[in-house]
């Protein structure tokens, strides 16, 4: 199936002052933005629902990106395999790898 | 490709430094074999799932991303003298990881021609703009589409594929992602914003399969 047709941008019913939003709303959610700049944004999301739709929508789409990180941990037989490697090699510590974050 | 034209007020001239890990090398009392087993133990050996993690987006198979960690770890030991204590280790264990891979399939570093990043900024809200038309402006909050995504995150074409996992999934800043994959921050933004509306295009698709959209136009 061919991926979803763009609606156009006058669909969201944005007007001008949201499209500063619009082009910064990744930089925003991702804590890039200068401070200033930041509550420059947050000041309007807050006082623009379709601002806060948008924001509320992209924020649960990198939540669920984050979740994905607890889906892959390597597996043991990788790990003896470099344990193996390591000690090999004449690492001391070989014997302690595992999956323990710091 | 972006230039610095794009660079907004918005946006942080020098983006912060990465907050290093501390590392305590005052211990002299074991010699230095000894002493480099105990900082690669403590400061390398955490990452191991964060490795992994990272060569299986790469790789996309498990047996390789077997072999590019493993490599990636040797090497790591190996060159432990030519790490800098106090900077990000899981960022230089992932630097190595990507070189090996690169090395491993004798690829080039990506010269792909890429679009304007805030292009794709917009784009994404044109995307949700699409969402919202179809009642879709929940739809991460009501369905669990974490397995759609994981699959539609293993399709996506590098380089964009890499900037995503850097950043969405291990949670780097656009500037340590930049060093990781040794191209701009500007660079890194563009294939992150480009990967992100590629992947939220496709996960509409698969809402829609799933007939997300049939139960939402009856409330609509």
């Amino acid at each position: 199936m061919s991926a979803p047709a763009h609606a156009p941008l006058d669909d969201l019913g944005l007007s001008s002052n949201c499209l500063e939003v619009l082009r910064h709303l990744w930089d925003y959610l991702d804590e890039e933005l200068t401070p200033e700049g930041a509550e420059r944004l947050r000041v309007h999301i807050e006082s623009c629902p379709q601002c806060k739709a948008m924001e509320v929508y992209q924020a649960c789409f990198l939540d669920t990106m984050r979740k994905l990180r607890a889906q892959f941990s390597a597996p043991n037989e990788l790990r003896a395999r470099l344990a193996e490697k390591l000690r090999s090699q004449g690492c001391g510590c070989w014997e302690k790898v595992s999956g323990e974050r710091p | 490709m972006m230039t610095a034209t794009h660079a907004t007020p918005l946006l942080s001239g020098e983006y912060s430094a990465s907050s290093g890990v501390a590392v305590d090398v005052s211990g002299t009392s074991t010699s230095s074999d000894t002493q480099r087993d105990i900082d690669f133990e403590r400061e390398a050996l955490p990452w191991l799932d964060d490795v992994y993690r990272f060569a299986l987006s790469l790789t996309r198979d498990d047996a390789d991303a077997d072999d590019v960690v493993q490599e990636t770890y040797l090497r790591a030991y190996r060159s432990w003298h030519t790490f800098v204590p106090g900077t990000e280790c899981r960022r230089w264990l992932f630097t190595i990881c990507r070189n090996v891979f690169l090395r491993s399939r004798e690829r080039q570093r990506s010269t792909v021609d890429l679009d304007d990043g805030e292009q794709d900024a917009v784009a994404a809200g044109s995307v949700y703009a699409a969402a919202r038309e179809r009642g879709y402006d929940h739809l991460y909050a009501t369905l669990d589409l974490a397995p759609a995504l994981s699959e539609a995150l293993n399709g996506l074409a590098e380089p964009f594929r890499s900037a995503v996992i850097l950043v969405d999934v291990e949670d780097m800043t656009y500037e340590t992602a930049a060093q990781v994959m040794g191209v701009p921050i500007g660079t890194v933004r563009s294939r992150l914003f480009r990967g992100r509306r590629l992947l939220q295009e496709k996960l509409l698709t698969v809402a829609e399969d799933l007939g997300f959209s049939t139960a939402s136009a009856g409330e609509r």
